[in-house]
């Protein structure tokens, strides 16, 4: 599927990083935010932006490693 | 001259129809919060640079594709009226408060002579204040005509802010990622807007890859400050501001308000983040992570952070600002000596990082007249110096300044070779030859050279329009303010608020303009009106 073709994100996810992933946490982020400022500060909540940041930084440190083990 | 008229109307009418979709767009703010009484000012804010954009984009519409010269134009210009545009949300919703017409039903605490709100959002019925503010916040200074922003109507805290965050990546980098137009053209302003990286060979594409990596980190930011616990507003609007390397603060004393040890930690990889440039943040999202140190600017970037924040701590500990007799962190109690170390490392950390990445969020409240002048004066060589070109600070930049620390031992070092002897000079992993070393180290020179100029002009300014001496401002306090402004840092050592002498604000005006832009393109611009003029030929 070519991501030019989603409407309203597609031309800006068409700019990113060719990563599913990264994508993906760029549609979530709004979400989750008006999810929290709806729901307020309950467990939920901090474990639903816990998620999100891990996943965040996790990504990239697992991008780093595989992309190092494939060039060595 | 009529030719050359066009484009630049044409280019400045695009910037002012994407600051109408902006101010527009900010409408849902009001109708979130339920501010219904600004709506109005909000709407008729957006309709103006609306009508004024799409006439001379209409107008001018077959002008030709800007040049070099044009470029520059359409940058000085494009930021000088956005900027202007800009200030009238400040203006109107200042005015609608002040006349209070019953069907609006303005709240009380805003139309009250004597109350905090009344008197914070009263200093933007003066329109030096509210284009003050609006130049401070597309040129990502941060230095605020508020005296309370906490009691700020919410519409226009989120405007702040947003100018921040927009002007943090570039009104021109805006326009071009909306209004895409193919061609030399866009290259041409790309570059006017002191931006040179590109991360496809389509600026189109690197503009719209540059919002890309923008959005995501201002999610994960949001999310981050939010977990440090702060409020979900407040996250949102330091975010915003944070990554931006902006500095406006939706409270009454920065950061320093929340007096949090996680939320200023937690905002520091923010800062350093947005004072990354965006080919390396690209680079890293697609898994090189080497880049953080292989690349020279990033480099030094931690560098500079790590050397500056140990000589300020060193300073700091040494004048004993930050006695403290006990701090609890993460569970750990600290006490005597470990803790004042502790206090004066997280704010000597704090501040360094929040000047040399030009962000300009405030931790330490005594920052004017506490510190000692070596203190100061090491703040601001970290607000002079800036961190990597490329990202969305301010400042001379890093890169500039290792070129010429570079290029001065390279002439040096060449005085011990024969004439002939062919040498290449290495920069950023790439062999520059003689004639291109030259042209480097020439523009190194000649932006700090005029940055170092402007200061001294706004330091002269400064020192003949507010008090001086033992009840007034010291050269170290004045020179701290220029160099804020001018590097679009925005800390403050308590010069600049709505009661400072207008002449002052005109020269920080300048200053804030000059130096988002880098100078240059400003004075091409004033000579370029100069001759036009006739005023010399």
């Amino acid at each position: 599927m070519h991501l030019e073709k989603i409407p309203f994100v597609g031309t800006l996810l068409a700019a990113g990083a060719d990563d599913t992933v990264f994508d993906i946490l760029l549609l979530l982020g709004p979400l989750v935010i008006v999810l929290i400022t709806i729901l307020g500060r309950t467990s939920l909540t901090v474990l639903l932006a816990v998620a999100y940041t891990s996943v965040f930084v996790g990504y990239i440190a697992y991008k780093s490693m595989a992309t190092t083990e494939s060039k060595t | 001259m009529a030719n050359r008229l066009g484009t630049i109307a044409r280019d400045l009418g695009r910037m002012l129809e994407a600051l109408a979709g902006l101010i527009l767009v900010s409408v849902l703010i009001p109708l979130v919060w339920r501010e219904w009484w600004v709506v109005p000012g909000m709407v008729l804010s957006g309709i103006l640079p609306l009508l004024v954009g799409v006439g001379l984009s209409r107008t001018f519409q077959d002008a030709e594709d800007p040049g070099r010269l044009h470029g520059m134009m359409i940058a000085a210009s494009g930021w000088f009226f956005v900027a202007v545009f800009g200030s009238v949300p400040f203006l109107l919703i200042a005015w609608t408060a002040q006349l209070d017409p019953g069907v609006l039903n303005v709240p009380v605490r805003f139309t009250t002579t004597g109350t905090e709100a009344y008197s914070t959002l009263a200093a933007f019925q003066n329109p030096l204040n509210g284009f003050f503010e609006s130049m401070s916040g597309f040129t990502g200074t941060g230095l605020t005509m508020s005296v309370h922003e906490d009691v700020l109507p919410h519409t226009l805290q989120w405007w702040r802010s947003f100018i921040e965050w927009v002007g943090g990546v570039g009104v021109i980098v805006l326009t071009t990622a909306i209004l895409a137009r193919p061609g030399s053209g866009s290259l041409t302003l790309y570059e006017s807007e002191a931006r040179s990286e590109k991360i496809h060979p389509s600026i189109v594409s690197t503009v719209r890859t540059i919002w890309w990596i923008f959005l995501l980190f201002t999610f994960f930011s949001i999310l981050v400050l939010w977990l440090a616990g702060m409020p979900m507003w407040d996250a949102i609007n330091h975010a915003m501001t944070g990554l931006a390397t902006g500095g406006f603060s939706i409270t009454d004393n920065s950061i320093a308000t929340y007096d949090s040890v996680a939320i200023d930690f937690a905002l520091i990889p923010i800062m350093i983040l947005g004072s990354i440039a965006f080919p390396i943040h690209y680079l890293i999202l697609r898994g090189d992570l080497r880049n953080l140190y292989r690349d020279l600017q990033t480099r030094w970037g931690f560098i500079f952070f790590g050397l500056g924040t140990l000589i300020l701590t060193a300073l700091l500990f040494d004048q004993g600002f930050y006695q403290t007799e006990a701090i609890v962190v993460a569970g750990i109690v600290l006490q005597g000596q470990a803790a004042t170390l502790f206090q004066t490392f997280r704010f000597a950390l704090f501040q360094f990082v929040s000047a040399a990445s030009c962000t300009g969020f405030q931790t330490a409240g005594s920052l004017g007249p506490g510190w000692s002048p070596q203190a100061q004066l090491t703040v601001t060589f970290g607000m002079v110096v800036g961190a990597a070109a490329g990202s969305t600070v301010g400042g001379i930049k890093l890169i500039r300044l290792l070129t010429l620390a570079k290029g001065t031992l390279f002439r040096i070092r060449g005085v011990f070779y024969p004439a002939s002897a062919v040498r290449t000079f290495r920069l950023n992993g790439r062999a520059l030859s003689t004639e291109e070393a030259a042209q480097e180290f020439e523009e190194a020179a000649i932006i700090t050279f005029l940055w170092v100029l402007f200061l001294g002009l706004g330091a002269f300014v400064l020192m003949l329009s507010v008090p001086m001496g033992p009840d007034g401002f010291t050269l170290e306090n004045v020179l701290f303010e220029v160099a804020s402004a001018q590097g679009n840092v925005g800390l403050s050592s308590g010069i600049t608020g709505p009661g400072m002498p207008t002449i002052t604000k005109v020269m920080f005006l300048f200053n804030m303009w000059i130096g988002r832009l880098e100078i240059i393109p400003v004075l091409v611009l004033l000579r370029s009106i100069f001759v036009s003029m006739e005023v010399y030929e």
